[in-house]
């Protein structure tokens, strides 16, 4: 026991030491409020909530998340009540909280703020992006190197293949312009169909749009719609096809019919935003944008698919991954650029 | 006819036994479930290693601590005012609407759509147009179910509830499409003009002037319950219709009546959420206030005072249940125990006392 009582305690003299080097850290806890779906969602909340933990671990910060049936009302309360409460960062899963946090964080000039999916101003206010253009790059190139390997079940020699979004806004489109681009490095000649469900949440929709792709010679079909995708995953799994599943892994939802999934690696970003937090280096006021080279957006591991795809293919993506990394290649987007030629 | 019997007695004790003593009593009655539950509560926070007392304290501190707690309390109780003012106009009646979280969803999209579509130079006459469109959406979404049930006796909870799902359904594909947000990757309208936005009445806390509309549209239920003809009229068939009409009441017509206020207020409260609170439609909207509402109405046994309290308590149980999270362990599932338990111990001593008085006949 002894010695151990003797390490603890020169832990502590090192850390009274320590202490005034590092006196910009963060010691005030965390809090994470949960959006709608809540945890246990399997899919945006618990991702998020797992780096949240990850963070809180690794940091040695106290944290608590928040839940709440009627959080898209009850939004500005929870917020103030936190930072009222002494909580040093809050961040909010909830898409529709942005707009509140903005209009209060100032109030709140001690205290940290993360919002997600959108950018927001303030000092004190980060606002976490994900390069979905960057992920979706990888998912087309993939997709046009697969499209014409007849040697892969269910797939046809056509240079076909498609993209189906929810809505044509510049949100969904910075994910098809992306696919585009990637599946052109491939193959410049390809012909990449577009189409827009009108809908977020009509699956019948999304698997009629994609059995019509399916019809016209594409074999991918790459889903950027939310509810309605699940349609699109079903028409692949109906017609021996497949689709690109898109924010959390979706590879087995149909397994053998999604080829991948384009993640959105919100956990990443959770973590990371705490430990800079700890640090003192809070990125306040900032767009913090999570790309591949922040392991924010990934390929699935493609854990049915990947024995049929050649690894050559693979290790093409991968050697465009390093060059996005490395600034080689870049990924145009559409949400801070506009429109590009080849889609508009 | 015994029961056209004990309707008179019932009618007559009411009316005898005036003031404080029946109202301390309609509180008592109250107060049962509330404390039952609060005991029920108490033995699950035992189970799972927690000081009820602290937790309850913590709870309360939350619910009602501050002023601007209190009037985060008041605010998540805001809409509960308006549904179960509009399920106790029913439920009085004998119609058994569970469809007002229809109604305010529905009633929710036509105001916020009003309050970021038209122009914003119309100023404040756009939250008038607001809440009389809403009014006349509400309305007319209940008037249907009202005279299905009214003209050709179709079971009125089949078909308002078969309405809610609706309701979540129609505003879900418009707000994923044709109302959606450019700006937005989710799913919600556009935000409304700052001209539409109902005042806020202790800033910087979210309560808003929606409270103030919300306790009228309880004063005038009160006044319409006790002291106008059609509010007697209302209650008698709920109490007994054949009765009731061999008074010379027309049932179908009132039952029309109560669904389309109902739905009238019911539309004012989902106004007041756009307009007030959330200041747009988005997925979400609702909390099932709908719901929410009918056990404070069971619970304050359809009188204005009780739904006041009722609303105010479930308010705080929301406010106070998501805030204890921060400062402690408590997961959300307590609260959701407690409100349950408040629920089920409303109709249950509500059953009771039915046929306790049915036995003494």
């Amino acid at each position: 026991m002894k010695p151990i009582h003797a390490a603890l305690a020169s832990a502590v003299a090192i850390g009274a030491v320590l202490a005034p080097i590092i006196a910009n850290a963060e010691t005030a806890p965390v809090a994470l409020i949960i959006a709608q779906g809540g945890l246990g969602d399997g899919s945006w909340n618990d991702t998020a909530n797992a780096g949240f933990e990850a963070g809180l671990e690794s940091t040695g910060l106290e944290g608590r998340t928040i839940e709440s049936k009627d959080v898209v009302a009850q939004g500005e309360e929870i917020m103030r009540r936190a930072a009222d409460g002494g909580f040093g960062l809050i961040a909010s899963l909830e898409w529709i909280h942005g707009e509140a946090m903005q209009a209060l964080a100032p109030d709140y000039p001690d205290a940290n703020w993360v919002i997600m999916n959108q950018t927001r101003e303030g000092d004190n206010v980060a606002s976490v992006v994900f390069a979905e253009h960057q992920g979706s790059y990888l998912a087309g190139a993939l997709a046009a190197q697969v499209t014409t390997d007849t040697s892969i079940e269910g797939i046809n020699a056509e240079p076909v293949i498609g993209v189906i979004g929810g809505v044509k806004a510049p949100g969904i489109d910075k994910f098809i312009s992306g696919y585009i681009e990637g599946a052109r490095a491939i193959n410049p000649d390809i012909d990449v169909k577009v189409a827009y469900a009108e809908s977020f949440g009509d699956p019948a929709k999304g698997e009629q749009l994609a059995k019509a792709m399916f019809d016209e010679g594409a074999d991918i079909v790459y889903q950027v719609a939310g509810g309605t995708g699940i349609g699109i995953i079903e028409a692949a799994k109906a017609e021996g096809r497949y689709a690109i599943g898109v924010d959390t892994d979706q590879d087995s939802m149909a397994p053998g019919h999604v080829l991948t999934s384009v993640l959105k690696r919100v956990d990443v970003a959770v973590q990371s935003v705490i430990e800079q937090y700890a640090a003192g280096a809070f990125p306040g006021g900032e767009v913090i944008n999570f790309g591949l080279a922040e392991n924010g957006v990934a390929l699935s591991d493609m854990v049915h698919t990947r024995d049929r795809i050649p690894a050559a293919y693979l290790e093409k993506v991968e050697e465009l991954k390093a060059q996005i990394i490395d600034g080689t290649i870049e990924v145009w987007d559409v949400s801070t650029q506009g429109y590009p030629d080849f889609l508009q | 006819m015994t029961a056209a019997a004990g309707t008179g007695q019932a009618m007559g004790r009411e009316r005898t036994g005036a003031g404080v003593a029946v109202r301390a009593g309609e509180i008592v009655r109250l107060l049962i479930p509330v404390l039952i539950a609060f005991a029920v509560g108490a033995l699950v926070l035992l189970l799972i290693g927690e000081n009820p007392v602290d937790i309850y304290t913590l709870m309360a501190t939350e619910a009602f601590g501050t002023a601007r707690r209190t009037a985060a309390t008041l605010s998540a109780a805001t809409p509960l005012l308006f549904t179960a003012v509009a399920t106790a106009i029913c439920f009085r009646t004998g119609v058994f609407n569970v469809g007002v979280d229809g109604a305010f969803v529905v009633a929710g999209l036509a105001a916020a759509t009003i309050g970021f579509a038209l122009p914003a130079g119309l100023g404040l006459w756009l939250i008038a147009i607001a809440l009389v469109a809403s009014a006349a959406v509400g309305a007319l979404w209940l008037y249907v179910p009202g005279y299905l049930l009214a003209r050709l006796e179709i079971d009125e909870v089949v078909t308002t509830l078969m309405l809610n799902f609706i309701a979540l359904g129609l505003t879900g594909f418009l707000v994923n499409t044709v109302l959606l947000s450019e700006t937005s990757g989710n799913n919600t309208t556009d935000s409304i003009h700052q001209a539409a936005e109902l005042v806020r009445l202790m800033p910087p806390s979210t309560l808003h002037a929606g409270f103030i509309i919300g306790l009228l549209c309880v004063v005038a239920y009160g006044i319409w319950a006790r002291l106008t003809p059609a509010g007697m009229e209302a209650k008698l068939v709920g109490l007994n219709p054949r009765f009731a009409r061999s008074v010379g009441i027309s049932v179908p017509a009132t039952i029309v009546t109560v669904m389309v206020i109902s739905g009238v207020v019911a539309g004012l409260g989902g106004a007041s959420h756009a307009l007030g609170q959330v200041h747009r439609f988005s997925d979400g909207f609702s909390a099932g206030y709908g719901f929410t509402g009918m056990a404070v109405a069971l619970l304050a046994r359809n009188s204005a005072v009780g739904i006041i309290l009722g609303a105010v308590l479930f308010g705080a149980l929301a406010s106070a249940g998501t805030t204890v999270q921060l400062f402690s362990d408590i997961p959300l599932d307590i609260v959701n125990v407690i409100e349950g338990t408040v629920m089920i111990f409303a109709v249950v001593e509500l059953g009771r006392l039915t046929w306790r008085r049915r036995r003494r006949r």
